[in-house]
């Protein structure tokens, strides 16, 4: 709670620096904020409690994830830190970034629906307005106004789903909703259908398919440091209140939404890996990978809803450090030879060696490749699958993931391949990827970070 | 004699719905949706939910359909210039529609089961401020941030920039 506090707090800062003429300080405050936010959430990991008459709940689920949350928003702070330098703008971006980890760290923290749409709402209208901050470039209006408005459909639906659980328990309250649900053998039938549609709201924001449509174009036409965010703590977030909303209110009716949530990892898996195989585009491709990495997260929570926390934790840190790193590369390419298409990074191995190990080392780890995090995430959720005995999904998913090296690979073919060009890096993103790389490294070392939860 | 206002109530509102979608000027489909919310507004005051209903009627009768009008004023919508839908998305569209439709009613008939929220002042201002200020404190306080970031996000698009130095990096690369 003590984090969340810090965090709401830094973003009003932001607002506030303008006013008074603080914009320099603004990155050094916010990345220290964001190291004090993430070391109460290291203290509080002690003393579990609900908080505001049960409002929100940061038990280890909570606080685990929000220190992922932290731990990646301060990455992105640190690589990133040209997107506020030369703009205009820098104090309201700075704040939206700041309101979009409030929004993420409050998903994964709630106990009560208000809390829930509002943590959501927060992120998505901060989310769709950082979409459209470059206005000079027609293609990120594009993609913020295709966000909103499929965005707002999406929430439409969940707060549907929300009204019609309301009026099948009577409570927001999802340690309530599940005490009623067990108490209660005959239940109203529109609770399915309410169920259902926080489903659907839920998987538009983890781009599960079908619901991902709008993912690619919006991934691509975004500011590159805004598509880092959408792919790691905007998806965090999303998945944190989906594992918690399906695995505490629902868990009773976990057997039949079994099915419908494999029906989804089917098609995740396949339309998403045969598609991103397609794309000449990197940027455009990793938007796909990370809709494809929904199937396999979706494969673990779906094999054994209640005990999965800790799986989906472990694959989710693989994922998303991986997904900063290849998106920094992304960035740095693209920054200095005007385009991410596969072309661009061609002789990148000679000219920059260190960008080149930091994509392959991302790249060898989304595609789930020894002895990286992405393997041993891969590991995990197709052991928990085989243990409850989805032998076919899981030779699905080992297939598709066959299909993931494959696309993975075109960018590191193009790396080694001759190519001019030079690529100036900072010697703080140099800082950066080295870190990045080691924490994947040590990620993978020790999975016992699964055990976390 | 309250399940006649109910009927009327109903009947009102599933009709004037029915024309915003069926009325060809968009002028028209706005004035009707003013009536939808009035009705439905009604409905609010019949399940004793007084405050809703007043804050239904100036948020959505009032503010929201002014903002209507003046986009749809500002559009200038024409039937000549509005893209013709394929075929098949509107035939797609329609099943979609229908199979939600049919789902929803079905489910909805044995909406008799729930438990009826009873209490005589639920609806009261003073009962909404006192749940507000006690149970509902967090979400009433964060509900500021949520306020905040919109207009922060308001401000940000539509400000115009003074330099536009920017370059345009993000060449499109649409496979």
């Amino acid at each position: 709670m003590n984090a969340l506090y810090v965090i709401c707090g830094l973003g009003i800062f932001s607002l506030v620096a303008e006013v008074f003429n603080l914009r320099k300080w603004i990155f050094f405050v916010s990345l220290f904020g964001l190291l004090v936010a993430l070391t109460w959430v290291v203290i509080d990991w002690k003393a579990i409690s609900y908080f505001y008459r049960g409002m929100v709940y940061f038990d280890h689920f909570a606080l685990a994830f929000s220190g992922l949350i932290l731990l990646i928003s301060i990455f992105w702070f640190w690589m990133f830190r040209d997107y506020f330098v030369d703009e205009e703008h820098r104090t309201d971006k700075s704040a939206l970034v700041l309101f979009v980890v409030t929004g993420a760290v409050m998903m994964v923290s709630f106990n009560n629906m208000a809390i829930l749409f509002l943590g959501l709402e927060i992120l998505s209208i901060s989310i769709y307005v950082l979409a459209g901050s470059n206005k000079q470039n027609l293609f990120s209006t594009e993609a913020a106004f295709k966000y909103f408005l499929m965005g707002s459909f999406a929430t439409g639906f969940l707060l549907f789903g929300i009204t019609l659980v309301y009026g099948a328990t009577g409570s927001f309250n999802i340690t309530e909703i599940a005490n009623f649900i067990i108490a209660h053998r005959t239940l109203p039938r529109f609770i399915y259908i309410g169920i259902l549609m926080m489903m659907v709201g839920l998987a538009f924001k983890i781009s599960a398919v079908p619901f991902h449509q709008w993912a690619p174009d919006v991934y691509e036409g975004s500011p590159t440091p805004i598509t880092t965010l959408m792919s790691t703590v905007v998806k965090i977030g999303a998945f944190g209140a989906f594992v918690k909303l399906f695995s505490v209110a629902f868990i009773t009716f976990s057997p039949s939404l079994k099915l419908i949530e494999q029906g989804i990892v089917v098609i995740t898996l396949l339309v998403a890996n045969i598609t991103a195989v397609y794309q000449l585009n990197v940027k455009r491709m990793l938007a796909y990978s990370s809709v494809a990495q929904v199937g396999y997260l979706l494969l673990g929570f779906s094999s054994d809803s209640a005990h999965s926390a800790g799986t989906v934790f472990y694959y989710l840190t693989a994922y998303s450090v991986a997904s900063v790193m290849s998106f920094a590369v992304v960035e740095i390419v693209e920054k200095n030879t005007g385009s991410a298409h596969v072309d661009n990074f061609k002789g990148l191995f000679k000219n920059n060696p260190l960008l080149a190990v930091a994509m392959t080392v991302a790249l060898f780890s989304l595609a789930g490749i020894p002895p990286f995090a992405g393997f041993f995430g891969k590991y995990l959720v197709f052991t928990l699958s085989i243990g409850n005995g989805y032998i076919v999904l899981t030779i699905l998913a080992l297939i598709t993931s066959l299909m993931g090296v494959y696309y993975y690979f075109k960018p590191l073919v193009a790396m080694s391949q001759p190519g001019s060009g030079k690529i100036v890096i900072f010697s703080s993103e140099k800082i950066l990827l080295w870190v990045l790389i080691l924490i994947n490294i040590a990620v993978g070392i020790f999975p016992d970070l699964a055990q976390l939860l | 004699m309250t399940l006649y206002v109910f009927y009327f109530l109903s009947f009102v509102a599933i009709f004037s719905a029915l024309l915003v979608v069926f009325s060809k000027n968009p002028i028209y489909s706005v004035l009707y949706l003013i009536v939808t919310f009035f009705a439905i507004a009604g409905h609010y005051i019949l399940l004793n939910a007084q405050f809703l209903a007043v804050v239904h009627v100036i948020v959505y009768a009032g503010a929201i359909m002014v903002l209507f009008l003046y986009v749809i004023m500002l559009l200038n919508l024409n039937h000549e210039d509005e893209p013709h839908k394929k075929n098949l998305a509107k035939i797609a569209a329609v099943i979609c529609g229908g199979i939600l439709m049919t789902v929803l009613v079905g489910t909805l008939r044995g909406a008799s089961q729930a438990i009826p929220r009873t209490g005589g002042d639920i609806g009261y201002v003073k009962t909404l401020g006192r749940i507000l200020f006690t149970e509902f404190l967090l979400p009433f306080e964060i509900s500021s941030i949520l306020l905040l970031a919109a207009m922060v996000g308001v401000v940000m698009v539509g400000k115009t920039d003074t330099k536009k130095t920017t370059v345009d990096i993000n060449e499109p690369n649409n496979q």
